[in-house]
């Protein structure tokens, strides 16, 4: 249609219109006059190099930490949290802290350290263990519900509405970009997962008022127990920012990492229940990481299959996501998907 | 004018039905045209096949007949293995003992003490210490018992000492004998056949008898007794009755303590209902594997994979990924104008949008539970070629899926349309509500508060037509249980709970399909009167 | 068919929409019949809550809205006879041209056959027909209007409506899009254009209605509207290279009562009756043995009209 409305013979250049880059313009063209223009100007560009100072990276780069954590807590000038997001997960924060409250009626009381309270919520192997790793409710409900509504939009809300390029049109490369987002997941999920068992164990000291060598005979199960909550926190970041870059939809990453947490568990209960073989729940990284977490903390292994297979899930599941991530990222394009 | 109007409301209906056509295939083309929907199918298909990579390994390594009991072995290499040995109760220790074997009879002894010491015969002499002057010795006659010290005649006894043979006892070493000059043979402990007097020695013994008739016994294959006794609750071969040697006051075996030996007392309540069963000691102990445990861990597995597999992880999941934008996504691209510009209700939209989504994700269940059926039922356990008891389970386990997945995407599409904003997020506790309480169904089914989830009634649909189609599947599951087989049926099924106290399966399945039915319907009708007010920028 | 016909197509009987505080429409009433209407206005002006009032996505919080006698928000029979091309940009990029004209046609309960015949009509129509089998994710802007008209033509609509069709399209695709506008026009079918370009409308039909900030403020021929307003100036803008020689011929007509010089080979004339000055203006310059280079009326545009409309109420 093109070339009947309108005469191609003067221009000879036929240029790609600048506008709607991706709206698939091929065959439009704009005429560019060679001659016929005798009216007009061409303004001499002058690019001035800027000459100010950048601020130091790490400062960039806390702007953007600083904008996805704040905004948990406050949506001004932050990133958005849907307050139903934050409703649930500071429900999920009260109840990885409820152990506390019981603790302190049990110091109310003065129970003794053989009563009901102390062994449901004292410190122990096995209680050290659960807060991080108990299946009910922690990795049932709180851990994936929590890192799915964290992690939903972290990168996949910059694919679909092109927001990244508020990031790589400043001095921010993708690595920062990257490295910030993962960072900002693992401290909020870390706010509620590691911050809530130290806080456990340190305020269970000190309200059954325990002396310095119950200290010390504890303290290497409490850091083995920190070691499970890093190794958590880092764990569920990766695959839920992997699957946040794969997809535009926020609620595509957050249903698929609930799937892959549940699906996974579910399928290797069914084959270990049915084929007595507890080798799928390598498949399950929240397995792995209980099979880990009760090695570490000498409880006895509730899997049959040998430890390495876990840590050596453990460490390929992180080893993927991370390179998802990376390559996710690295081909994330400015403009709007 | 009759013509005209029956001529008009065909125009009404086909024109109709076009619609319907023509959304229902859109959706189906837009979800087909998302990545996102094939990466879900295909875990869904991946899931099933790795599922059924462990049903057919574990077809291959446990369906091969074990024997559990260990009766197959013949553990004295007298060629009768062990249960044949049981039966005629013969020892599995010993060589020469076994079924068919002549063997001793006691006649008479003389002790340390005894007088006279002397006694005449022709017997099987035992443990005999003393002198023996032999009329005739049977060289060839065998001893009953390996561990007897029989004497070898062939092999020539030792020159006896000067003196009294007797003085220096520990110049014999058992079994052995030497002669005397006279013919009198110095025995020391030793057993052996022949006619003669024997004058045991004092503070010694000697013991005889004589040896019954053997009889040929045809020796039993090893393959008899694996899987000797189909669970039926009767000692069929015989090992319980004959095992005496292993009870030391030789009373029968009866070890439910219910005054029958070698039985099973199968224990029911007041209606009927079967509540255990106990078995006696080697009644039913090693069960046909195929017959019992194969057949019960095939339908282990198919209960398993029907609630868990395809209700709660592709019931839900599906709906999740695929409905929930059905209506929502369109509005907020704002792709909703086109379809709504034209003649169309909008309750038809919702409708039509949702039969589009479920031409997609039941299909793709009836397919994969077809090819899971044809697999499992020709190389499941059984005698038939194809195990046709099994479809009625897989269409019941279609028809729970199917109605999950309807009544999951009217929600979820519901709950789009309801809150766009927090729908998402409701939906997101919602399914792992419904995880949940799909887990307590299949673990506690009578829990009452799990009644307030979708995936309570389509196990409970599966629990149903189970129990229809395998009416003994409560039976194999008491066996299971009583004769201590691992198969995992206790656990992934149970009869179903809401029968109104009649135990009837056909009315929990009722109840469940309406239940589900009129969930789904209730939420189509709640999204569409919302839908029909809703303003739409 | 025949009844519809004695009432217009679009009544609006004091119609009333408002967004919370926020006013979308503020007591409209409307008739509209026959022909290409274009419907003017700046951005918020309620141009598009008033096509979606008549296409039933918004309930009137006051008044009634009438397509062809019925109510189309409880009632979707209207839409048989309408056509609506939305502001939306967002398509099924994945689908061919004629397969989202084809599906949307059997919305309407054609058989597919029918459908597919139709499309391929109505793409030829909106001059698609070359590119109807590739996906709509690759046309430029002016084609994925096109389609998008397309649609709303395809089951041969007695009233369009068009919501910003030429809004992002380049000189092109707009004289093709207007060119199609124009055709239905002539066609005797009612087009309710909408456009805050008064010259894209001007290039497409006399009639219009004006509405600012959701109140109609004017309805009816543009130049008559522009006629109505005699008592406000009007200017002409003349570039030429002897102004002051143009300026003492038009000094002595009638229609003209001032003239100025804004720069430098320019004449700008004032007059209370434009119809008159324009009539006036060929023989002045012809006389006057001028040459100009170009004549403009900077007060055409949507803005000053809507400055006199709004001073002038």
């Amino acid at each position: 249609m093109s070339d009947d409305l309108i005469d191609l013979d003067g221009g000879q250049t036929r240029m790609e219109v600048a506008y709607g880059s991706d709206d698939g313009d091929n065959d439009s063209s704009a005429i560019v006059a060679k001659k016929e223009a005798s009216l007009g100007a061409i303004f001499e560009q002058n690019y001035r190099p800027w000459d100010g100072n950048l601020g130091p990276r790490w400062v960039r780069n806390y702007a953007i930490f600083r904008h996805h954590v704040f905004g948990l807590f406050t949506s001004k000038g932050h990133r958005h949290y849907n307050p139903f997001v934050r409703l649930t997960i500071l429900v999920i924060f009260i109840g990885a802290i409820s152990p506390i409250a019981m603790l302190f009626f049990s110091s109310l009381f003065g129970a003794g350290p053989d009563s009901f309270i102390d062994k449901m919520w004292g410190i122990n192997r096995s209680n050290l263990w659960g807060q991080v790793l108990g299946y009910f409710p922690r990795n049932l409900c709180y851990w994936p519900l929590l890192t799915a509504l964290v992690v939903g939009g972290m990168i996949s809300d910059d694919r679909r509405n092109g927001t990244s390029a508020i990031y790589f049109s400043r001095p921010v490369t993708r690595v920062d970009y990257t490295l910030m987002k993962y960072l900002s997941v693992a401290v909020v999920l870390g706010f509620v997962i590691v911050f809530s068992y130290m806080a456990y164990y340190t305020l269970a000291i000190v309200f059954k008022g325990e002396g310095w060598g119950f200290l010390i005979d504890t303290l290497p199960l409490f850091l083995s127990g920190l070691l499970c909550s890093l190794l958590l926190v880092i764990t569920y970041t990766s695959i839920g920012l992997a699957l946040s870059s794969i997809s535009q939809s926020r609620f595509f990453s957050a249903i698929a990492f609930l799937s892959i947490i549940y699906g996974t568990k579910l399928v290797a209960l069914l084959v270990d229940l049915q084929f007595e073989t507890s080798i799928l729940y390598v498949l399950s990284p929240y397995d792995c990481l209980a099979h880990l977490g009760q090695w570490l903390l000498g409880l006895e292994l509730n899997y049959s299959h040998s430890l390495s297979l876990s840590v050596v899930s453990l460490i390929m599941m992180n080893l993927i996501s991370i390179m998802i991530l990376i390559s996710r990222v690295s081909s994330l394009e400015v403009t709007r998907e | 004018m009759d013509d005209q109007g029956r001529k008009l409301s065909e125009t009404v209906w086909t024109q109709l039905d076009r619609k319907a056509g023509a959304i229902t295939e859109l959706t189906i083309r837009q979800l087909r045209n998302r990545i996102s929907t094939w990466v879900v199918l295909g875990v869904g298909v991946l899931l099933i096949s790795l599922l059924l990579a462990f049903y057919i390994d574990s077809i291959r390594a446990n369906f091969e007949p074990i024997d559990n009991d260990g009766d197959s072995e013949d553990w004295d290499n007298d060629g009768y293995p062990l249960g044949q040995e049981m039966i005629y109760g013969t020892s599995d220790y010993d060589t020469n003992n076994y079924p068919g074997s002549s063997e001793y009879v006691y006649l008479g002894d003389i002790d340390y003490n005894d007088q006279p010491r002397t006694h005449y015969g022709n017997h099987t002499w035992l443990y005999a210490t003393g002198y023996f002057t032999p009329t005739w010795i049977d060289e060839e006659a065998e001893s009953p018992f390996s561990y007897y010290n029989w004497i070898d005649w062939g092999s020539r006894g030792i020159d006896c000492p000067d003196g009294s043979p007797f003085d220096d006892w520990t110049y014999f070493q058992s079994p052995s004998y030497c002669a005397l000059e006279n013919g009198t043979y110095v025995v020391f402990g030793a057993s052996f056949a022949g006619e003669g007097e024997i004058s045991v020695e004092p503070g010694w013994s000697a013991e005889w008898g004589y040896m019954t008739e053997s009889f040929f016994v045809e020796k039993h294959p090893k393959s008899m007794y694996i899987d000797e006794d189909p669970i039926n609750g009767i000692d069929d071969d015989g090992d319980c009755l004959k095992d005496e040697y292993q009870t030391e006051d030789n009373s029968p075996n009866d070890s439910n303590r219910n005054g029958i030996s070698c039985d099973v007392e199968w224990i029911y309540d007041q209606n009927g209902n079967l509540v255990s069963i106990r078995a006696d000691n080697n009644v039913d102990e090693d069960p046909d594997d195929s017959e019992h445990i194969g057949e019960s861990s095939h339908r282990t597995f198919i209960i398993g994979t029907g609630k868990i597999a395809f209700v709660m992880i592709l019931g839900l999941f599906l709906p999740l990924f695929l409905a929930l934008g059905l209506v929502r996504d369109e509005s907020e691209n704002g792709t909703l104008h086109y379809l709504l510009s034209k003649p169309i209700h909008r309750g038809e939209f919702i409708l039509y949008r949702l039969l589009g989504y479920l031409g997609i994700v039941v299909s793709y269940t009836v397919m994969l539970i077809l090819i899971v059926a044809l697999i499992t039922s020709l190389i499941g356990p059984g005698d038939s070629i194809v195990r046709l008891s099994d479809y009625p389970v897989w269409m019941g386990i279609a028809l729970a899926t199917i109605l999950v997945l309807t009544a999951y995407g009217s929600i979820f599409n519901t709950v789009g349309l309801v809150m766009p904003k927090y729908g998402v997020y409701i939906c997101i506790l919602y399914g792992i509500w419904e995880f949940l309480m799909g887990l307590f169904t299949i673990t506690i089914p009578n829990a009452s508060i799990t009644m307030l989830s979708v995936s309570h009634w389509a196990i409970q649909i599966i629990d149903a037509v189970v129990m229809i189609s395998w009416s003994d599947t409560s039976l194999i599951q008491q066996k299971a249980d009583a004769f201590g087989l691992e198969t995992g049926i206790s656990f992934f099924w149970h009869p179903p709970v809401h029968t109104l106290e009649t135990g009837n399966p056909f009315v929990a399945l009722i109840i469940s399909v309406v239940i589900m039915l009129s969930i789904s319907i209730g939420m189509i009708a709640i999204g569409q009167s919302i839908f029909r007010n809703k303003e739409i920028m | 068919m025949s009844e519809d016909n004695k009432t217009p197509s679009v009544i609006l009987e004091n119609v009333s929409k408002w967004y919370g505080q926020v006013m979308g429409i503020n007591d409209v009433s409307l008739a509209i019949d026959g022909g290409v209407t274009g419907i003017l206005g700046p951005n918020g002006a309620g141009k598009s809550t008033l096509f979606k009032l008549l296409m039933g996505r918004l309930k009137p919080s006051q008044g009634s809205v009438k397509l062809f006698g019925i109510d189309p928000w409880s009632d979707t029979s209207p839409y048989r006879r309408i056509g609506y091309v939305s502001e939306s940009e967002r398509l099924y990029d994945w689908m061919t041209a004629q397969d989202f004209v084809s599906t949307l046609a059997r919305l309407h309960g054609m058989t597919r056959e029918e459908a597919n015949a139709r499309a391929e009509h109505v793409l030829d129509f909106v001059g698609l027909h070359d590119v109807r089998h590739k996906e709509i994710g690759k046309y430029s802007k002016g084609m994925r209007q096109r389609v998008k008209i397309a649609h709303a033509l395809v089951h041969d609509p007695d009233l369009i409506i068009l919501d910003e069709p030429l809004h992002g399209c380049d000189p092109i695709a707009r004289t093709s899009i207007m060119n199609v506008i124009r055709e239905l026009g002539s066609q005797g079918k009612t087009v309710l254009v909408s456009s805050h370009i008064l010259e894209e409308i001007e290039r497409i039909t006399e009639q219009i209605v004006i509405l600012h900030n959701g109140r109609l403020l004017a309805l009816g021929n543009l130049y008559a509207i522009r006629d109505l307003l005699d008592k406000h100036p009007h200017r002409i803008m003349i570039t030429t290279d002897e102004p002051r020689k143009l300026a003492s011929a038009f000094i002595s007509e009638e229609p003209v009562y001032g003239v100025r010089f804004p720069e430098e080979g320019k004449l700008e004339i004032q007059t209370n009756d434009l119809s008159a000055a324009h009539s006036v203006l060929p023989r002045v310059i012809v006389n006057s043995k001028v040459s100009v280079s170009r004549i403009d009326n900077p007060d055409d545009n949507l803005e000053s009209l809507l400055g006199y409309l709004i001073g002038g109420t």
